[in-house]
């Protein structure tokens, strides 16, 4: 079965046909999803500023991972969740749709990139702040505003 | 000129007309705006948890909104920019949304209670910076502002389903 066939299926099934009969239940779920986006967005935005040097540097990165890196594992379950339905209710407007799939793709990179190097921020280590770091903060930055750059353009390549 | 001409008259200027008409330029003010309510938001949770009794990356109050608000002004000047040119683009409909116009006073509300927050309760800030949990009255702000942000988010998005 191919995505098309599957978008079809998904669409004929009875919750997705629920999601679509209640009519606010896609705006609501579409506001819940967008809080969790500004609590990645807050989280990131203060932990990779900090990483840069540019806020805050006497406080310990360690410190600064500690407090925000839970909320964005939280946020990130909350985004799944509420992107599940809306993928359930639209299936065909998600599934087959070009930026949709550049968007998870970029969220994969995202989540693995935190996992993989923010992560181990929470042991506590002397660090200091190399170019390199830098620079990979300012990337982990435009990587999140491209996810929501592409989640928005889901609404408009069909 | 009465209200509705001025919006028509907005909705007609070439910048106006090249926003509705352009394939690119609408979904691309959309996901400025939508980066930026994110930002504006995000920020602010941050501190509005804070003065409700979470730990921050700071110890104090006031060190904490030294750090943050600068970028939460940032990313609200950028949000207003953007939400200004997709409103004069169809003008007369937004003014005329009644979840628009409920988004705006949401917007003013707490515009003023930050105003009050700063000049009662952040005056004495000295007095309770490190306190956990704060005052009363920090605590009031703190939830007030995160109450009518999340409301915000939700009327934003509630505009693109009356429009």
């Amino acid at each position: 079965m191919d995505m098309h066939g599957f978008s079809e299926w998904l669409y004929g099934t009875a919750v997705s046909s629920a999601i679509r009969d209640n009519f606010w239940v896609v705006p609501v779920v579409q506001s819940i999803h967008i809080i969790a986006i500004a609590v990645v967005i807050g989280s990131a935005l203060v932990t990779e500023l900090r990483i840069a040097g540019v806020i805050a540097p006497e406080e310990n990165i360690c410190v600064v991972a500690q407090r925000y890196l839970p909320w964005m594992w939280r946020a990130l379950a909350v985004l799944l969740a509420t992107g599940l339905v809306m993928i359930i209710g639209e299936p065909e407007r998600t599934l087959t749709n070009v930026p949709f799939w550049i968007k998870m793709a970029l969220v994969v990179t995202g989540v693995l990139a935190s996992i993989g190097l923010r992560k181990p921020l929470l042991t506590p280590l002397d660090r200091s702040s190399t170019g390199p770091a830098r620079s990979l903060a300012w990337i982990m930055l435009s990587l999140w505003v491209a996810v929501i750059f592409c989640g928005r353009w889901i609404a408009y390549s069909n | 000129m009465n209200l509705d001409a001025t919006l028509e008259y907005l909705a007609n200027t070439p910048l106006a007309m090249a926003i509705s008409q352009g394939a690119a330029a609408f979904p691309m003010l959309e996901c400025i705006h939508v980066v930026a309510i994110a930002a504006v938001v995000g920020t602010i949770t941050i501190v509005d948890l804070r003065l409700l009794g979470y730990r921050s990356h700071r110890r104090g109050v006031r060190q904490l909104i030294q750090d943050i608000l600068p970028y939460t002004w940032g990313a609200f000047a950028l949000a207003l920019t953007a939400g200004s040119l997709l409103f004069i683009s169809n003008a007369p409909k937004y003014a005329h949304n009644a979840q628009f116009q409920l988004k705006l006073l949401v917007i003013v509300a707490a515009a003023i209670n930050m105003a009050i927050f700063h000049l009662t309760a952040y005056r004495r800030v000295k007095e309770w910076d490190d306190r956990l949990p704060p005052p009363a009255a920090a605590r009031v702000a703190g939830a007030t502002s995160l109450a009518l942000w999340l409301t915000v988010i939700f009327l934003g998005r509630w505009v693109g389903f009356t429009l």
